[in-house]
């Protein structure tokens, strides 16, 4: 014997009505969820310059303060939201970031005289674009004079 | 003929109610139930270099203030803000100009803001332009960093 055509009724309704509340639920949940996660993301890339920027600018000021002729290699993790790489007046090293609110810049100041490979420098800047390409890259850092410590990617 | 006409009931039954479901759901979202942006946290992202520590959002002016994580004393050449809204919000600039010693936290304040959505109650996405340099570097280039507040206008 089938149901009556009311029992039917109230259970399309009620059918409708669970649907209608798992979406209430479920939609506001997921654009939440989604706008932390694109903010954490932004925060760990934002970590990842500042460990590399760190990393080179310390490991710089040992080298130099080593003597001439001393070098290390430095393991990096570049993210994806890296733009530009320059050495200015060999004193800043400077990373221009791709943020959801435009473009930014990372600045790390060094104590002792830096550069890069001297095809790259023009005036008083030096580029590293290999450090704008996402993934690993080693980064040779030689004292190879008394006076600048040269970062060299390898 | 008495199919027909059930059937012909049928279709006109369930338009109906598509019609009113398609009045509703319109009229949620003019009235804005499904602007979902609302619903996140009122937030202001700077840069782990120049960090945010607070804000307020109050009927004519934006305050936030910032600290110097770069570890070095910095000259501010510039402060800005501008969002998304046609026409944009358009404010004066911040008093604070100068030298910002490093690891010391400084108030920028925006006065006399209007346009670009700005409006008690309503909740707004700025966004703020800090450029510096360092008076320690021979050519002092001058590099920018970018935040943004979200955050709910007050009122009164």
């Amino acid at each position: 014997m089938g149901l009556s055509s009311q029992a039917k009724a109230q259970s399309s309704v009620e059918y409708l009505v669970i649907v209608a509340l798992t979406f209430a639920i479920i939609v506001p949940a997921a654009y939440i969820f989604y706008n932390y996660s694109l903010e954490s993301t932004n925060e760990i890339k934002d970590s990842q310059v500042l460990e590399i920027g760190r990393t080179v600018i310390d490991s710089a000021q040992a080298i130099y303060y080593s003597g001439q002729g001393s070098k290390t290699v430095v393991e990096l993790r570049i993210p994806d939201n890296v733009y530009n790489v320059s050495i200015l007046d060999g004193r800043e090293l400077s990373f221009t970031l791709r943020t959801p609110f435009g473009l930014s810049d990372a600045v790390f100041f060094s104590k002792v005289n830096i550069s890069g490979i001297s095809s790259n420098c023009y005036a008083n800047a030096c580029l590293i674009p290999e450090l704008t390409v996402p993934g690993t890259l080693k980064l040779k850092i030689e004292a190879q004079n008394q006076d600048t410590v040269t970062l060299i990617p390898i | 003929m008495k199919k027909s006409q059930s059937a012909l009931e049928f279709l006109v039954t369930y338009a109906w109610v598509f019609v009113v479901i398609a009045v509703i759901v319109g009229a949620l979202y003019y009235f804005g139930i499904f602007d979902f942006g609302k619903y996140v946290p009122q937030k202001c992202t700077f840069t782990s270099q120049i960090s945010c520590i607070d804000f307020a959002l109050d009927s004519s002016q934006v305050k936030v203030k910032l600290l110097n994580n770069l570890g070095e004393k910095v000259t501010v050449s510039s402060a800005t803000i501008t969002n998304d809204a046609n026409p944009p919000i358009t404010c004066a600039a911040p008093s604070f100009a100068g030298t910002w010693e490093a690891s010391r936290a400084n108030d920028f304040t925006f006065t006399s803001c209007s346009g670009g959505a700005y409006l008690p109650k309503q909740k707004v996405d700025l966004r703020i332009t800090v450029s510096y340099y360092s008076e320690s570097t021979s050519t002092m280039p001058v590099h920018k960093v970018v935040g943004r507040i979200n955050g709910i206008v007050k009122s009164g």
